[in-house]
């Protein structure tokens, strides 16, 4: 919000030469089609050396207007809630005799480099500066939350292989029903020799591990051998 | 340039903390609030002539220009015109008849603005400070087309009136008053505009001085002296009325208010009423209300006041003849009244507010048009306080002869603001916590009576404390059926998410703190952290008399109470609940550890100085031409969880942990320097000091201490090679900066700073920030486990910030990318600039305007702070910095579980039996 408490200090001491700096938004689609909708909190300010401090609110054509800068070199910031604007450093400096008035020049600034680093000329003139600004970006606060997706949640690799396993468990019989009887038994004999479902497997092994008598000691060989034939 | 460091600063905060959208709006609250309006300067005024909906203006004594829907209270838009304005800123606010801008005045400004949305259409400045500003309506008896000029009166060394065009607010013409008169009032009527200046006699006593101009040139047309005799001593009790009334006024009274006497501007004849004595106690204010509109008929009223009643009489003016006639009077009432001044084409109105009723007269004749009783206001008051009204402005709708409705926009002793609709109240503001100065987090009495009952148990022999146990709980089985009762709601509400956090009684998660703000009027106001929309308990503690202002501070030094001390008086203790005053301090069941000694320190002389025992231990003085602007001690409860920075390699460095620590800041306004010191506040002993040169003194310097770092900010002035900018520089004090190494306290258990000084080593980084800093403060949660978050309240942007530690952390990498344990901490590379992320706006997209400071309050759960910040606004919410980790969020979803559970149950069903038939089925098959 703006605050005119340093306004006063400058009348009088500037008042023959007066620097005006101009400033105002345009429409920049897709960003900012419409500047009157910029908030009205939107203000300019103007921070020179120490205690040299202009503060402007938005006017009703979307311009910030400092009717008197004393010669200085700036700091040129806008605040907005909705949108950022980039800093621009703005010269005002003497005229070279009474007769003439102050010239002013603007320049993009960078934040953190040096003073003299400056950016692209934003314009100069002779007692009065009109300058136009647009945003560089948007504000946005708000952060959503991860919500429940559909599809991420059957992309997920743990899902796939349920339904995987879905499909072997409920499609399985249908196919080996399918199966000409000489393909079945062809079939059938290839799963009992398999090292991983026929007897004595991997899977019938893993399946009836002797856990106790791993944890007991027993020999890695003799586990190896199958736990399953222990048992029985 | 901006968009890849914002693009940085996004990816940083990646895992930092944001707001959600689904907690905006709702774990936060805030009050969006002009402060006190003024009587003179607030009125109905319709923004767009030619709609007949109004809205109400108020220029507060904050110096905020604000206008708000007279149908629900809210802000519909405002400006902080003077930042730090009191009730003494002459302020003046004026809108012409028909008119799309009010025009402002306070300080040396005068402003236009847009009526409808807000905006500045002009701004003319002013050599010295405003007396008054008026608007012509009529100019030579014609009414000019477009917009109204302005007529602005200064004062200062050289007093000017000047004439400012409507539409761009150029000066049309300007009249330089001579003379050491003080200029005091303008006035304009029809024909002239009327400067009325104060003229001082030899005796000392003040004469009215008229000057009459000519409005279309500015020459000046008469001058003449208005005979006051010796009844003036003081401008107080000139009640003088204005412009753009038909027949603008003087008027004053003497000082023990016992005639009151009339001048129609423009004549020299003045007519003098006897003030009578109702009863025999002594007017103690005259006030007069009369029309602002030219086209009404030219009666006004005068309103006496004593300590304990008020009436009031009407006067008519008789332009023919130029007298003045008392109609009638209105009878005298008990307590405070509040009339105000409503017109209709030519007819004007005057509506009486008192505790009690509202009343509506024409100015003509003692009818009473309309009434209507008041219940109440609505607003939270102290048990001995009735809320009474200060002043009004009122909107009545004619209709026949009758007055079918009113609307009134009241302000009570309370300092809130009512709108009273035929009787009835629609809204409250609560203005009076604009002011407020100090405020403190506070447990509620009803958690602390259970604490203490279970103290009580602890305490007491076995036999005793099992009775006073089974006592309790038979008592509290007496609520069992109204929770019983209340049971199934609290289900369908959990389920649907639309349960609140509880009531204060049984608030599990300590959301519920009670916030009293101590205002800078006097009063001590509380409100309810876990349910902010109303004011649990509003009173005045200091009787301020009018000009005099006090210092309050505001704590909680236990459970249940606050305590208020101020620099006139020693503390004074309230129930946190209720609001009533302590008047037998409960003695302190605590023991003071008689083996510590206190060390005071105190400002004194410039310098700090510390004693123990009323002698003195040490002494900090700043070097010649260096004045000390800030000292910020560690919090007093800042509690720490680990005493040391875990390490990717799981190595530790040991931070630097001492409760007695202070972050002190003194300026050097000729070396326009600003040194650091971080001092011991026990041995006085220096541990870390900064000098920055080229330092803006006059901007805010910021800074901030807590557990083992501290951090301040300032703005640097720019010199060729080096940036010119707002700086942030975070500094950490650690025991050793090798790991596992705790450097020479390795060897000690026990250690006191009086007797070693071990000085830490300190790690700093600056960075560069957008914007200056005014204040900064942390949050804090009950154990300290949670990562914390450097909270810096951003006055051009109006938001406050919350900056997670590890985007500042001085440890981060200078020139390097970080390593795979340095990764592993969460380092990121250093680059110097800092954009704030939007998303770290605890603010989010409300304007939290003119915030002094910000408090913050640990509640139950590990993972939450409250934060409560005070100035113009009032805003406050719950931060979570490291995530609700203990608390299930509004991101969990209920029907989800459930769905989720409810569908496993349908899939074991269906899978049930076929896996029963295949386990048959491998059974049987043939092996």
């Amino acid at each position: 919000m703006p605050s005119i408490s340093h306004w006063g200090l400058f009348l009088c001491a500037s008042v023959a030469s007066a620097a005006r700096l101009t400033v105002s938004i345009p429409s920049t689609p897709p960003l900012l089609p419409n500047p009157g909708t910029l908030p009205l909190s939107t203000h300019a300010v103007l921070v020179g050396p120490p205690g040299v401090r202009y503060d402007v609110p938005i006017r009703r054509d979307s311009t910030f207007v400092f009717p008197d800068v004393a010669d200085a070199s700036y700091l040129l910031t806008l605040h907005s809630r909705d949108y950022f604007f980039p800093p621009l450093r703005v010269d005002v400096s003497k005229a070279t005799d009474a007769s003439q008035q102050q010239t002013i020049q603007a320049w993009q600034t960078f934040r953190g480099n040096e003073w003299d680093n400056k950016g692209p000329n934003y314009g100069s003139g002779k007692g009065e500066l009109q300058l136009q600004l647009q945003p560089s970006g948007h504000k946005d606060f708000y952060q959503a939350r991860g919500g429940f997706n559909i599809i991420g949640f059957v992309k997920s690799p743990m899902i796939l292989m349920a339904l995987v396993s879905a499909v072997m468990i409920f499609g399985m019989p249908y196919l080996m029903d399918n199966m000409d009887p000489e393909t079945k038994a062809e079939f059938n004999e290839m799963q009992k020799s398999s090292p991983l479902t026929g007897s004595g497997g991997a899977a019938d092994q893993l399946q009836n591990f002797d856990l106790a008598g791993w944890m007991a000691g027993k020999g890695t060989n003799s586990a190896s051998g199958g736990g399953g034939s222990k048992k029985r | 340039m901006l968009l890849p460091l914002i693009a940085a600063a996004f990816l940083l905060a990646g895992s930092g903390s944001a707001v959600f959208t689904d907690e905006a709006w709702n774990v936060d609250y805030h009050y969006a609030l002009l402060g006190q309006p003024k009587q003179s300067t607030s009125f109905f005024h319709q923004p767009n002539p030619s709609s007949r909906a109004s809205l109400v203006y108020t220029l507060s004594e904050r110096g905020v220009l604000g206008a708000v829907n007279p149908r629900d209270g809210a802000v519909v838009w405002r400006q902080v015109l003077l930042a730090g304005a009191s009730a003494h800123n002459a302020s003046f606010l004026r809108a012409g008849e028909g008119q799309d801008v009010v025009i402002s005045g306070i300080g040396s400004q005068v402003a236009a603005w847009s009526a409808a949305d807000g905006r500045q259409a002009w701004s003319v400045d002013f050599p010295g400070p405003l007396e008054d500003v008026e608007i012509l309506e009529l100019v030579d008896g014609k009414d000019t087309s477009g917009a109204k000029d302005a007529v602005a009166l200064s004062g200062g060394d050289q007093p000017v009136v000047q004439r400012l065009d409507g539409a761009t607010g150029s000066v049309k013409w300007q009249y330089q008053l001579s003379g050491t008169d003080v200029p005091y009032q303008v006035s304009a009527s029809t024909t002239e505009v009327f400067v009325i200046s104060l003229h001082k006699t030899i005796l000392g006593y003040l004469k009215l001085k008229v000057t009459s101009l000519d409005p279309v040139s500015g020459h000046k047309m008469d001058e003449h002296m208005l005979s006051s005799e010796n009844e003036l001593a003081t401008a107080d009790t000139i009640v003088t009325v204005g412009a753009n009334s038909a027949s603008p006024i003087n008027a004053w009274t003497d000082s023990t208010h016992s005639v009151l006497k009339v001048n129609i501007m423009g004549t020299k004849g003045i007519s003098s009423f006897d003030i009578e004595k109702h009863g025999g106690e002594a007017v103690e204010r005259v006030k007069l209300h009369a029309p602002y509109h030219i086209n009404s008929l030219s009666h006004f009223l005068v309103h006496y006041e004593t300590a304990t009643s008020h009436w009031a009489e009407v006067f008519h003016v008789d332009l023919k003849r130029g007298q003045v006639e008392k109609a009638y009077s209105l009878p005298k009432l008990a307590g405070r009244g509040a009339f105000s001044t409503s017109t209709s084409d030519a007819n004007v109105y005057f509506t009486r507010v008192t505790s009690d009723q509202v009343m509506t007269v024409s100015s003509a004749s003692h009818g009473v048009l309309g009434k209507w009783s008041v219940g109440g206001f609505n607003v939270a008051a102290a048990n001995d306080e009735t809320a009474e009204p200060i002043h009004a402005v009122s909107e009545v709708s004619i209709r026949g002869d009758t007055v079918s409705a009113v609307r009134s926009a009241v302000l009570l002793s309370t300092g809130d603001w009512v709108l009273l609709r035929d009787g009835s109240p629609v809204w409250s503001r609560p203005e009076m916590l604009a002011s407020t100065v100090s405020a403190a987090f506070a447990t509620p009495a009803e958690v602390e009576a259970l604490v203490q009952q279970l103290e009580a148990e602890a305490h007491s022999n076995p036999i005793e404390a099992y009775i006073h146990r089974l006592t309790r709980h038979v008592q509290d089985l007496q609520r069992l059926p109204a929770i019983i009762m209340s049971l199934p709601q609290k289900v369908v509400q959990g389920f649907l998410g639309t349960s609140v956090d509880g009531d204060i009684t049984s608030d599990s998660f300590g959301f519920h703190q009670i916030i009293a703000c101590a205002t800078q009027d006097g009063r001590l106001i509380a409100l309810d952290a876990g349910n902010p929309d109303k004011v649990l308990w509003n009173q005045q503690i200091a009787d301020l008399q009018p000009g005099q202002t006090w210092q309050p501070s505001v704590s909680s030094p236990k459970g249940g109470v606050v305590e208020i001390s101020s620099k006139a008086s020693a503390g004074v203790q309230y129930n946190a609940s209720s609001g009533e005053q302590l008047v037998s301090i409960l003695p302190i069941d605590v023991t003071a550890d008689q083996a510590a000694q206190e060390v005071k320190y105190a400002m004194h002389d410039g310098g700090l100085e510390a004693t123990v025992d009323s002698s003195t231990t040490w002494h900090f003085m700043p070097t010649s031409g260096e004045r000390i602007v800030s000292l910020v001690p560690r919090p007093l409860n800042d509690p720490v969880a680990s005493i040391g920075k875990v390490l990717g390699d799981r190595r530790v460095l040991y931070k630097y942990l001492d409760p007695n620590l202070a972050l002190l800041v003194t300026a050097n306004d000729a070396a326009t320097a600003a040194t650091f010191y971080v001092l011991n506040t026990v041995s006085g002993a220096i541990l870390y000091s900064n000098v920055h040169t080229g330092v803006d003194l006059s901007s805010p310097i910021s800074s901030m201490l807590s557990e083992n770092w501290f951090t301040y900010s300032f703005t640097a002035e720019a010199s060729g090679d080096s940036p010119k900018g707002h700086q942030l520089v975070v500094g950490e004090l650690f025991e050793s900066l090798v790991a596992n190494d705790r450097g020479p306290l390795s060897s000690t258990a026990n250690y006191s700073s009086m007797q070693t000084g071990t000085e830490p080593f300190t790690l700093t980084k600056i960075y560069q920030i957008p914007e200056p800093i005014s204040k900064m403060a942390v949050t804090r949660t009950r154990q300290g486990i949670t990562s914390r978050q450097l909270l810096a309240v951003l006055a051009d942007s109006s938001a406050i910030v919350g900056i997670p530690y590890g985007v500042v952390d001085p440890r981060r990498p200078i020139g390097r990318d970080p390593t795979k344990d340095e990764q592993a901490e969460g380092l990121v590379r250093y680059s110097p600039v800092i954009d704030f992320d939007p998303r770290w706006y605890l603010n989010h997209q409300r304007e939290v305007v003119g915030v002094k400071d910000t408090i913050t309050s640990p509640a139950l759960l590990e993972s939450t702070s409250l934060v409560f910040a005070y100035g113009l606004d009032i805003f406050g919410t719950r931060l979570s910095p490291s995530f609700s980790f203990d608390v299930l969020g509004k991101d969990f979803n209920k029907f989800q579980m459930l769905a989720t559970v409810a569908a496993l149950a349908v899939a074991t069903c269906v899978v049930a039996p076929l896996v029963t038939r295949k386990q048959v089925n491998t059974r049987w098959q043939f092996m």
